[in-house]
């Protein structure tokens, strides 16, 4: 019993039984891939159609006659093998044609051979491509290895890139052959039999049930079938790396989407957190407020800011989703590229926020006031910091400007980047210059705020109290705000400085600043361009020589020359020369003396 | 070298011309040819036929056109173009003087064998 199948040949309807009709189609097939279409191949696929119909319909006696394996073999044998259909151009051509000889060794493409690999089949790819034994490749290789390893590097990097010969046509384009049916076919069977010889007995069984099946089936496909049932160590080996590449991609990728989803996260809680900041006005964010010189709003630029760092991430995290997911539906050219411009966008937007920002600090100025003090050079002037509970309570130097409330709950830019420089001077009386110094975009602005800076001192009883900070209105913004105090101190007076002004004196000192912060809590006389302490400690001096002969050091004093020694320290005095001995110690004094 | 392909080389020579010289009197189709040339041992199998009739037809020398048949599917119906008249008339002059010079070189070689 057979199955059948109907067919349309040359539009005559026709019974075929099941095999017949796959030997007939096959047949066909071969055909079709002995022309090409220059040569006009639908239409002469067109005419034998016909004819092979033609023969049918002289075997067919009537309708209910089934066309059988006798038929179609019949057929083939007075149409003849695809061999015989194939036309020798060098005769037919009407020119003959210049690039015959190339045909006659038709270019070859470098494929991995895997049918005769002891590896990747790198090399009988390669001994295929240049025509010579792959013996030759693979002692080539050998000797690359011992060159430093690069011969293993190389091979690996061509088992990734030469790809495999799969099809019969690219095995025979590896080797050079002409693609024409009768090589395919021949190849194939070449295959074939390779296969059945080499795995022997294990494929016995398989051939069996194979030399069944190929008569239904396409026999390419079940000689590469046993073949991959034959695979070598080599390519278990390149499985277990395969497998170990894929495990270390799908571990990059989790990475990349945890890295882009927590980073997106805290940015769109962040943005959300100062837009309702904005609203509500939490406490320490007005910091921020205060320091955007440039007055940009502020959700512009936090939202700048998200699509800078967010969009990037978001790439990352997509790209995570990638790896992981090999059928993920892609996003969209129109998305991506709208993400890109509008990350483009924010990071110009941002630029010229940051430029304006910049902009602010164009032109520092600053503002001078000179006061003079009612004292004379016979008095004694005592300096004192004054601090507040709120600004600055530890007499404590800093240039960051702050934001606190004063008493009436107002807002405030406050810092305590105060210098104190002290200079002589030959007038009759001290006199104490404060300079305010702060940035704006143009001459005026930076003028303007330096002048509102907000600084205070007091003399009284030969005191002056000078505040330890200053204080500005925060509409003049964080704008590099600071205070130089330059006392201008008569000549021989004497001057105390608290040592609570330790911080602010200690700075600049090139500007010909005389008093240094080491000396404060002592009584300073001014002097011309310097100060001497009065009530300082005599400073200790310690010498040490140690020189051949000579060495003076916290032990005491020793000195070797010609037949000479002296040596003094704790335990006392000893003195040797030539001819007499000197030694002082708790035993007393003993002197030798040689006769 | 083998014997097979040297004679199927020959036969394919001289192929394009006996077509056209069947046709020459009278239009046939493909079945038709063929067996003039399978009688006269020209033709093994049919198959080769094909595409030279395509390339005799795309060259210009030959034309067809369609005929219903009875037992089986239209047939091609092929003729001569008047290219094609011209073509095999050269083809028969060349023949003649190949012919002629085979039997020459051929004859000399019996005899001298002989």
């Amino acid at each position: 019993m057979n199955k059948t199948v109907n067919i349309n040949l040359a539009g005559i309807f026709f019974h075929i039984d099941e095999d017949a009709y796959l030997k007939l189609q096959r047949y066909l097939e071969a055909i079709k891939r002995s022309f090409t279409d220059s040569q006009g191949r639908s239409e002469i696929i067109a005419d034998i159609e016909a004819r092979i119909s033609e023969l049918f319909s002289e075997r067919v006696q009537n309708d209910k006659q089934v066309i059988g394996l006798k038929e179609v073999d019949e057929i083939i044998a007075i149409m003849g093998q695809p061999e015989d259909y194939l036309v020798d151009d060098e005769i037919f051509e009407d020119e003959p044609k210049v690039n015959y000889k190339q045909k006659s060794s038709p270019s070859r493409r470098l494929f991995r051979d895997t049918e005769n690999s002891y590896i990747g089949g790198v090399s009988s790819g390669l001994g295929h491509y240049f025509g010579i034994d792959a013996i030759w490749i693979r002692l080539a290789w050998i000797l690359l290895i011992f060159g430093a390893g690069t011969g293993i590097l190389l091979y690996i990097l061509l088992w990734i890139l030469v790809p495999e010969a799969k099809t019969t046509a690219e095995k025979l384009i590896m080797t050079g052959e002409p693609v024409n049916i009768s090589n395919i076919e021949k190849k194939i069977k070449d295959g074939f039999d390779t296969v059945t010889d080499t795995v022997g007995d294990v494929a016995k069984n398989v051939s069996d049930s194979v030399s069944n099946a190929a008569k239904n089936v396409d026999v390419k496909k079940h000689a590469n079938s046993i073949k991959s049932s034959s695979r070598t160590f080599f390519d278990t080996l390149a499985d277990v790396i395969m497998f170990f590449f894929k495990v270390i991609a799908k571990f990059i990728g989790v990475i990349l989407i945890i890295v882009g989803a927590t980073t997106i996260i805290a940015l769109i809680i962040g943005l959300f957190s100062l837009g309702i900041a904005d609203i509500v006005h939490i406490p320490g964010l007005d910091m921020v407020e205060i320091a955007n010189a440039g007055n940009t709003p502020l959700w512009l630029v936090s939202l700048l800011v998200f699509f800078t760092a967010g969009i990037p991430f978001f790439f990352l995290f997509y790209l995570g989703l990638k790896i992981l997911i090999n059928n993920l539906k892609s996003i969209g050219n129109i998305a991506k590229f709208t993400l890109l411009g509008l990350w483009l966008m924010s990071i110009i937007a941002l630029i010229v926020v940051g430029i304006r920002q910049a902009s602010e600090h164009a032109f520092e100025e600053s503002h001078i006031t000179k006061t003079e003090l009612a004292i004379t050079a016979t008095d004694t002037l005592i300096v004192k910091m004054v601090n507040d509970d709120k600004f600055n309570r530890n007499f404590y130097r800093h240039n960051n400007l702050k934001v606190a409330h004063d008493a009436e709950g107002n807002k405030l830019i406050y810092s305590a980047d105060i210098d104190i420089i002290v200079k002589s001077t030959t007038d009759s009386v001290a006199s104490i210059a404060i300079e305010k110094s702060a940035d704006g975009r143009n001459y005026e602005r930076a003028i303007e705020r330096a002048k509102n800076i907000d600084y205070n001192f007091s003399f009284n009883n030969n005191t002056l109290f000078l505040d330890s900070f200053f204080s500005t209105d925060p509409v003049n913004k964080f704008s590099d705000q600071d205070i130089n105090i330059t006392l201008y101190l008569p000549e021989d007076m004497v001057v105390f400085f608290n040592n609570n002004t330790k911080s602010f004196l200690n700075y600049r000192k090139y500007d010909g600043n005389i008093v240094s912060s080491k000396t404060t809590s002592h009584y300073l006389k001014i002097l011309e361009n310097n100060s001497e302490c009065l009530d300082c400690p005599i400073e200790e001096k310690t010498i040490k020589v140690d020189t051949p002969g000579l060495k003076i050091n916290d032990d005491g004093i020793e000195i070797h020359a010609d037949e000479t020694h002296v040596k003094i320290d704790r335990s006392g005095v000893k003195a040797e020369a030539e001819d007499v001995k000197v030694k002082i110690d708790s035993n007393g004094i003993e002197i030798k003396a040689e006769e | 070298m083998k014997i097979e392909n040297t004679k199927a080389q020959m036969r394919k020579g001289v192929l394009e011309f006996c077509i056209l010289s069947v046709l020459k009197d009278q239009d046939a189709y493909v079945a038709e040819i063929l067996e003039t040339l399978k009688d006269a041992k020209l033709l093994v199998v049919e198959g080769t036929i094909y595409p030279l009739l395509t390339r005799l037809k795309n060259a210009g020398l030959l034309n067809y056109r369609w005929e219903e048949s009875t037992s089986g599917p239209p047939r091609k119906y092929y003729g001569l173009t008047e290219t094609g008249k011209l073509f095999l008339k050269e083809l028969d002059t060349t023949w003649n003087e190949l012919q002629n010079a085979v039997n020459i070189v051929t004859a000399k070689k019996n005899t001298t064998n002989e």
